[in-house]
């Protein structure tokens, strides 16, 4: 029979039916609207963002809490270059991703043509690999290794640049069958002697601590490790893209660790003698000051990626293999074991320094008590996603995470503006759950009108805005560390520096006011002032059908304790 | 640790953007590139880079591993020059 001939357009489309395409994000433009025109027949969901940034953050968003890629699609020029920070954002943290962009027909590029940019170089640095297709017919086995690169190995976006004359281009090619790529190989196995080593050194170990981050969520290991807690009797730190891969309600857990984790996580981690580091890279916002880190440790490292082995912290064992796999052969190796001294120890600590805050103003609500508000109203069961900052760091450390995937935050990259859209992209990937988004007022400004398409597709989601009229996190490091000098972090028009020149008659105390902003965009808004009334109104926006913003206007001076200062150890732990 | 001057053999696959991958991922990282040879192989879909980096042996040794981690590249050594 012969082989159909159509445009590469519909070849794409088609491409991404394969692939397994639900939803695909993204926003129009002059380059890419071949593609558009053949999207009204596509098996997927399009999803109509409000500026590219926000399509890709929702389409990383969708892809950490389901696990699979998120696609985007946008135009050549600006629409390729605003995605690039959603890009960041996908590579540090490990997030698979594919996007598509269009680009200037082929003899044009180079001419410095209407939105042309160079988007294959420009992408290069924050993706972990990027095509430029150049006839039609290699854009299905293109579309068939992006996936492929994008899920394999360490996870991470790919970005596909494709020409407009390409689109049009005929081509009978076919979506291949198996992928094979000639030198990318990621997937290792552990060497049995690797295994062996690590099982005696859990047998040896008096007192363990299990260190588990993103890479145990990636490879779908949070039963397993809690198998391995459960079988030796081993306490569980996290690192923030680990939470949720250990039930914070174990008596085992120790919670996040790190320069805003529990005392206890840090407490523990320095007075270990095994470390079990599984799927984390060792980031200097959790280590500090690496000579200090986990004195009396034997470090076994397990990671996908080699290349995050003996990166910041030399492991006593490395071992480079897929978590899953590893701890699949390990805990039918170590024996049962009890370290009840051990676990009264860090017991103990807990009582000692519990994640508290102060009530710092009678009648004004506290930043960590609209977290625990989340908590109770979504009964522990949502997906929390968070923005950047203060925000984020409370919802770690006082919602009690218990599920993988259902704490979606920017970590490695710490994007301002992803905690709205990503809500919106985990609410299309997971529509049986509740979706709450945490985010401060500064970040909510940035994507703020994402929110429509929430609104559009009548999305559940729950925006929660903690506005202490300030950036938080931005605040707290001035008012630590350089004298209380507020430069640029106050968003309020009162109190400002003197170098911003702001009228001083001003009449305004919030701007914008939040409320109406969510009005304007459809959403349904909440203004929370009085504490009391905080449980009852996060519980009715929560159970609504509706999508909702709820502001909460909190004590503006909080900080984030306990808190280790940048490349400081753990006899530096502040607890304000 | 000294700073020496090692250079990395590495074998890629001749496509285009490879040799600007391998090139931008050292010099992001802020170190200089000393030389560059780049050239084919006997089999001519693989090509041969020989770049000489300034860089103390820690340092080479991440590089190496981030360059392998890139999904054109088939192998890359070094050695001390």
């Amino acid at each position: 029979m012969k082989r159909q001939m159509r445009k590469g357009a519909k070849a794409l489309v088609e491409s991404l039916e394969k692939a397994g395409v639900e939803v695909l994000f993204g926003y129009p433009g002059g380059t890419v609207i071949d593609i558009f025109n053949e999207l009204d027949t596509a098996k997927f969901q399009f999803v109509l963002g409000r500026h590219e940034q926000g399509s890709a953050h929702m389409a990383d968003g969708y892809a950490r809490a389901t696990g699979k890629p998120g696609v985007c699609l946008v135009t050549s020029g600006p629409g390729a270059t605003n995605t690039i920070t959603g890009l960041a954002t996908a590579n540090m943290d490990g997030v698979p991703m594919v996007l598509i962009s269009g680009q200037v027909s082929l003899s044009a590029i180079g001419t410095d043509a209407f939105q042309e940019a160079d988007m294959s170089g420009i992408c290069r640095a924050v993706t972990k690999h990027s095509f430029l297709v150049k006839s039609a017919a290699e854009i299905p086995e293109t579309v068939a290794q992006a996936f492929y690169i994008a899920t394999h190995g360490k996870p991470g976006p790919v970005v596909i640049d494709i020409p407009k004359n390409v689109q049009q281009e005929l081509t009978d090619a076919q979506y291949p069958e198996r992928v094979s790529l000639r030198a990318y190989h990621p997937e290792q196995a552990a060497r049995t002697s690797e295994l062996n080593k690590m099982a005696k050194l859990i047998n040896e170990a008096k007192k363990p601590v299990i260190y588990a981050g993103g890479g145990v969520i990636a490879a779908g290991a949070a039963k397993d490790v809690a198998s391995l807690a459960a079988k030796a009797e081993i306490p569980v730190a996290t690192t923030l893209m680990g939470l949720g891969s250990f039930d914070e309600k174990s008596p085992l857990s120790l919670g996040m660790s790190g320069m805003h984790g529990s005392a206890a996580a840090n407490w523990a981690i320095n007075e270990c003698d095994v470390l079990i580091a599984l799927g984390v890279r060792f980031s200097d916002r959790v280590i500090g000051e690496v000579a200090k880190y986990a004195p009396n440790a034997k470090i076994i490292h397990v990671d996908l990626d080699p290349a995050s082995i003996d990166k910041n912290v030399v492991a006593h064992l490395g071992i480079c293999a897929d978590v899953k796999d590893v701890l699949t052969t390990v805990n039918s190796r170590i024996k049962r074991a009890e370290h009840k001294e051990w676990v009264e120890k860090i017991a103990t600590w807990k009582k000692e320094q519990p994640m508290t805050f102060p009530i710092m103003h009678k009648g004004v609500i506290m930043p960590q008590q609209v977290i625990e508000a989340i908590d109770k109203a979504s009964n522990g069961d949502a997906v929390i996603v968070t923005d950047v900052g203060q925000n984020q760091m409370w919802a770690a450390q006082y919602f009690r995470h218990n599920h993988a995937r259902r704490f979606l935050s920017s970590g490695g990259m710490g994007t301002m503006g992803f905690g709205i859209p990503a809500a919106i992209g985990a609410q299309f990937g997971r529509p049986d759950l509740d979706v709450v988004a945490v985010c401060g007022d500064g970040g909510a400004q940035m994507t703020f009108e994402e929110v429509i398409v929430a609104v559009e597709h009548k999305l559940p989601v729950t925006f929660v805005v903690i506005n202490n009229n300030c950036l938080g996190m931005v605040r707290q490091w001035q008012e630590l560390f350089y004298n209380a000098k507020y430069s640029g972090s106050i968003l309020s028009p009162k109190g400002r520096g003197k170098n911003e020149k702001i009228p001083e008659d001003l009449d305004y105390d919030y701007l914008p006011d939040i409320c109406k902003l969510a009005e304007a965009h459809g959403a349904k808004a909440y203004r929370v002032i009085d504490p009391k009334k905080l449980d009852a109104v996060m519980k009715e926006a929560i159970d609504s059908e509706k999508t909702c913003v709820v502001e909460v206007i909190v004590e503006p001076r909080a900080n984030v304790y306990p808190m280790i200062p940048a490349g400081k150890s753990v006899s530096d732990m502040v607890f304000g | 640790m000294n700073e020496e001057i090692y250079r990395l053999n590495c074998y890629v696959e001749n496509k285009p953007g490879v040799l600007a991958r391998m090139v931008g991922l050292i010099s992001g990282r802020g170190y200089n590139i000393q030389a560059l040879h780049v050239g084919p192989t006997e089999d001519g879909t693989v090509s041969h880079m020989k770049i000489d980096v300034l860089a103390t042996q820690k340092v080479v040794n991440q590089i190496i591993l981030q360059l392998r981690n890139q999904v054109n590249v088939i192998e890359v050594t070094s050695r001390k020059m």
